[in-house]
């Protein structure tokens, strides 16, 4: 017929023919009843579509002639347009359709197994018809259904769930859509809808969740729940502000607890405990953030941010860091093997990075090693050098050199001593034995200090060492701290019992005066020894008012020293052990007068590196203003400590005055450096 | 009269900063002979008061002085009259000091120093002079050699007479402040210079220009914060 010309004929009788069987079949559709509906319209499609192959193959003659000449449809798309126009846009079809589609969906949601089967040829059918009738007759209309489906379902969880549970039941949610999609739905649906049910489940009740009463982020955090913790990162994740919302509540959280933690005065009583407190929860919240957090950098951060800010709410952070590593290096790494050690002191160095005030650490490392070293006391010499080693990895050669110095001045010191015992000991006879450590001044932290009146005995061999050392190292001087040092005594008691006794310098100068008598008031005693007052009461204490240790019998009784008691010696001392450890009554935490003095030295140290910064800085800059100024000294000298602006002021006014600066005559904000 | 008086005065008025010891008016080209006599009478009027054993006018002569003039020996017209001669030393007027001084002030006997007065006190309230006249003040009191600093009760007086009839109100409140506070026991240069700038440049009692992070003496962010605590 395309031969004869008919070309036009023959398309307009197909297509005519074409509609007429369609309304025919959408008749036969129309008719069927409830579930049969998608059974038949999908039966009838099947037909349609063999059909159509058919008829396509038979016209194929006219499909590549006829129709690109006269810009016709070709036929299989005609007959597709047909179905399209009178079968899914047919009036009694249309709506029907999709109501069964959507009822099917909400049905399924609900519990109910649908035959998926049918779902999935139903939706292909739409997307054969072109993308824009699955879209426009689908797609849209679902995801406005999904979107009120899950306002009403959330607001319903919300209602009677707690936290953990509306997650799992918004995840739950969430994989069932992606698994429909993946069975009868169009792939391009799927971030569409998970975006509805994201809007709908978690972006619209976010703050709700994670406030929520007694199951909300905190007590997940409180709680070590790690899969609910998981579960809200993961889910709040696909939401914007999402997760800048659970940090903001972690980084409260942590700050308010934090904050509680260092301020409380219960804790302060023991510094160990306190930062092992610290390290626990900075463990903890490690652990989260690594198993439930996926170690995202952006929670580390706001945890060390965290820290750092209520670590330095309390001054006395510093001290107490210092005082754990002390408490560790005594006794509390006895046993441990060389890797526990290292993540002891690992952990603590990360505290340390938090402080702001690292001079202070300073100051007190140095005072709480020096006793360590002085007493013996320290059980590892490895472990020591590991943590001076840290500490200069962190802070630089300058933080560290006067550490370093002070092993150097004990390992000289026991050579030294072993040279003057090889030299002089036939010299020396079976007098005392006199263990000397040399200290560099300036490496240790010792304060001039008036020697005490040392008993004869003692003094005769010191004299001997004294020319001794000054004989082998000239244009030396050699003072003695006797506020530092211990001594080891024998002593027989009434009954003939021998004791032991370790004491300090000062309390073994009190015992030897009691040789060579029974009683001596304190008055007697001060004036023998010149022990400083403070240091003679509380020697005395330990002597006279310890129990089990009283070797010193005081009159009257009483716990406390009065410039009025008087001292006898202790006949029926007894004691279990043969040697007795005498120990100072001496506070391990500083005192308050202590604590403010040390503060004052820092305070002190801390000025000429501010103006030392203070004339780097001008010398570069010649002209600057005051706030620049500022920023750039505490930029300069953070990793020591965090200067206060007024105390820069104050540096300020006083190089003005020693006329290293001056102010411009015109503008206030300038200083002038003056070369 | 006033025209060319006023003239006069600013011939010698960078005369302080100078502090020659020269006596000015005999070494000028051709002294005529009133002015000649006029340093006569200057000179006689010097040894009124000088003491006769270190050849000046000592603080007992300055209080003879005073009382003559019927001023106290406190007030800021002897200040001025310090400045003006270019005195070096508190207490003290050295003959040259004394010849210069009033010379330029035209006056050779007590009634007409007095009368010269009103007019030292205008030309010394000249903002140019007394910027110069201000710090002047500071460094008289300055009594020992190597002293950078006065008390703070003296600062207080001294704020009273230089700047207290320009700063009426803000001098009263520096001075509480200054009692009140314990941290300073002294005042230096720099802090005293501070409180002109501030007097000068700081609405009050406003204080609404004042801006803490500006290169201002610690003492003025105190006594600024001291003022708005105690405000409110």
């Amino acid at each position: 017929m395309v031969l004869h010309k008919y070309g036009e004929k023959l398309y307009a009788g197909l297509e005519s023919t074409m509609t007429w069987r369609l309304k025919e079949i959408s008749k036969s559709i129309e008719a069927a009843q409830g579930g049969l509906f998608l059974e038949e319209l999908n039966t009838k499609w099947m037909d349609h579509n063999k059909a159509l192959q058919m008829i396509r193959d038979i016209l194929m003659y006219m499909d590549r002639t006829y129709v690109p000449q006269s810009r016709r449809t070709p036929v299989h798309e005609l007959g597709l347009n047909l179905w399209r126009d009178h079968i899914i846009h047919s009036p009694m079809i249309h709506s029907r359709l999709l109501d069964t589609l959507l009822d099917l969906i909400h049905r399924e949601r609900m519990g109910e197994m649908i035959n998926r089967g049918l779902m999935r040829s139903i939706t292909k059918m739409l997307m054969d018809l072109g993308a824009a009738v699955y879209q426009d007759d689908f797609e849209k209309p679902f995801l406005e259904v999904s979107a009120s489906f899950y306002s009403g379902e959330s607001q319903e969880f919300i209602e009677c769930c707690d936290c953990g549970d509306y997650l799992k039941k918004s995840e739950r949610r969430l994989n069932e859509e992606m698994e429909r999609v993946s069975h009868y739905l169009d792939a391009g649906t799927e971030t569409k809808i998970t975006s509805v049910v994201e809007k709908e489940m978690i972006a619209n009740h976010m703050h709700r969740l994670v406030h929520m009463e007694n199951s909300g982020l905190v007590n997940m955090l409180v709680d070590d729940k790690y899969d609910d913790l998981a579960r809200m990162y993961n889910l709040f994740r696909r939401v914007s502000d999402g997760l800048s919302t659970i940090r903001y509540v972690m980084t409260s959280y942590l700050r308010e607890t934090g904050k509680q933690l260092v301020t409380d005065p219960e804790r302060l009583k023991d510094p160990v405990e306190f930062v092992q407190r610290l390290l626990n929860e900075k463990d903890k919240h490690d652990k989260i953030i690594n198993v439930a957090f996926g170690n995202d950098k952006t929670f580390q951060n706001a945890l060390n941010s965290s820290f750092e800010y209520f670590i330095n709410l309390n001054n006395r952070s510093p001290e107490f860091i210092s005082l754990y590593v002390d408490d560790k290096l005594r006794k509390g790494l006895k046993g441990a093997t060389e890797e526990d050690v290292e993540v002891i002191l690992d952990k603590v160095m990360m505290l340390f990075r938090y402080l702001q005030e690292k001079d202070v650490f300073e100051k007190y490392y140095k005072q709480h090693l020096a006793k360590r070293l002085l007493s013996g006391k320290t059980v590892s010499d490895d472990a020591e050098r590991s943590m001076i080693v840290k500490l200069k990895t962190e802070c630089g050669y300058q933080f560290t050199s006067k550490l370093e110095g002070m092993f150097t001045d004990m390992k000289t010191s026991q050579d030294t001593m072993i040279d003057f015992y090889a030299k002089k000991s036939e010299e020396l006879g079976d007098g005392p034995t006199l263990d000397v450590h040399i200290l560099t001044t300036g490496s240790w932290p010792t304060q001039p200090c008036p020697p005490c009146n040392l008993p004869t005995e003692i003094l005769a061999i010191c004299d001997k060492f004294r020319s001794y050392y000054l004989g082998t190292h000239s244009g030396r001087r050699l003072t003695w701290q006797t506020n530092m040092g211990t001594a080891d005594i024998k002593a027989t008691f009434g009954k003939g019992q021998k004791h032991e006794l370790n004491v300090s310098t000062y309390q073994m100068c009190v015992l030897m005066l009691f040789n060579s008598t029974d009683g001596l008031t304190y008055k007697d005693i001060e004036q023998d020894t010149a022990i400083p007052a403070s240091d003679l009461k509380r020697c005395l204490q330990s002597l006279a008012c310890v129990k089990g240790k009283n070797v010193l019998r005081k009159e009257p009784m009483s716990k406390d020293i009065s410039e009025d008691d008087t001292f006898y010696f202790n006949d029926k001392f007894t004691s279990k052990l043969v040697k007795v450890k005498i120990g100072t009554v001496v506070a391990q935490k500083e005192s308050e007068p202590e604590k403010q003095e040390t503060r004052q030295r820092v305070e002190e140290d801390r000025k000429p590196q501010i103006e030392a910064a203070i004339v780097r800085i001008m010398k570069s800059r010649r002209v600057l203003d005051h706030n620049s100024i500022v920023a750039e000294v505490t930029k300069q000298l953070q990793a020591r400590f965090m200067p206060n602006p007024v105390v820069i002021k104050k540096r300020i006014e006083s190089l003005i005055e020693r006329e290293f600066l001056e102010r411009d005559k015109a503008d206030r904000k300038l200083y002038r450096y003056l070369a | 009269m006033a025209g060319s008086a006023a003239k006069r005065k600013s011939d010698f008025s960078t005369l302080p900063k100078t502090k020659s010891r020269k006596p000015r008016g005999s070494g000028g080209p051709g002294p005529t002979r009133g002015v000649s006599k006029e340093i006569e009478r200057i000179d006689h009027l010097f040894y009124t008061y000088a003491d006769s054993s270190s050849g000046m006018i000592d603080p007992e002569g300055i209080e003879t002085l005073c009382s003559h003039l019927e001023v106290p020996h406190t007030d800021a017209r002897i200040l001025m009259l310090a400045w003006k001669m270019g005195c070096e030393k508190q207490g003290y007027f050295t003959l040259d000091e004394w010849r210069s001084g009033l010379k330029a002030l035209r006056a050779d006997s007590i009634s007409k120093l007095k009368k010269a007065f009103p007019e030292l006190v205008q030309e010394v309230t000249r903002p140019s002079n007394f910027q110069d006249f201000y710090p002047y003040a500071f460094r008289y009191c300055l009594t020992e050699d190597k002293k950078k600093c006065i008390e703070i009760p003296v600062a207080c007086e001294l704020l009273n007479l230089v700047l207290g009839l320009q700063f009426r109100s803000q001098v009263d409140k520096l001075v509480n402040y200054l009692k009140y506070q314990s941290e300073y026991k002294v005042i230096n240069m720099d802090q005293w210079m501070g409180f002109l700038r501030f007097c000068n440049e700081i609405n009050f009692p406003s204080l609404d220009n004042y801006d803490s992070d500006l290169a201002w003496p610690l003492i003025l962010d105190n006594f600024v914060e001291w003022l708005r605590e105690n405000k409110s």
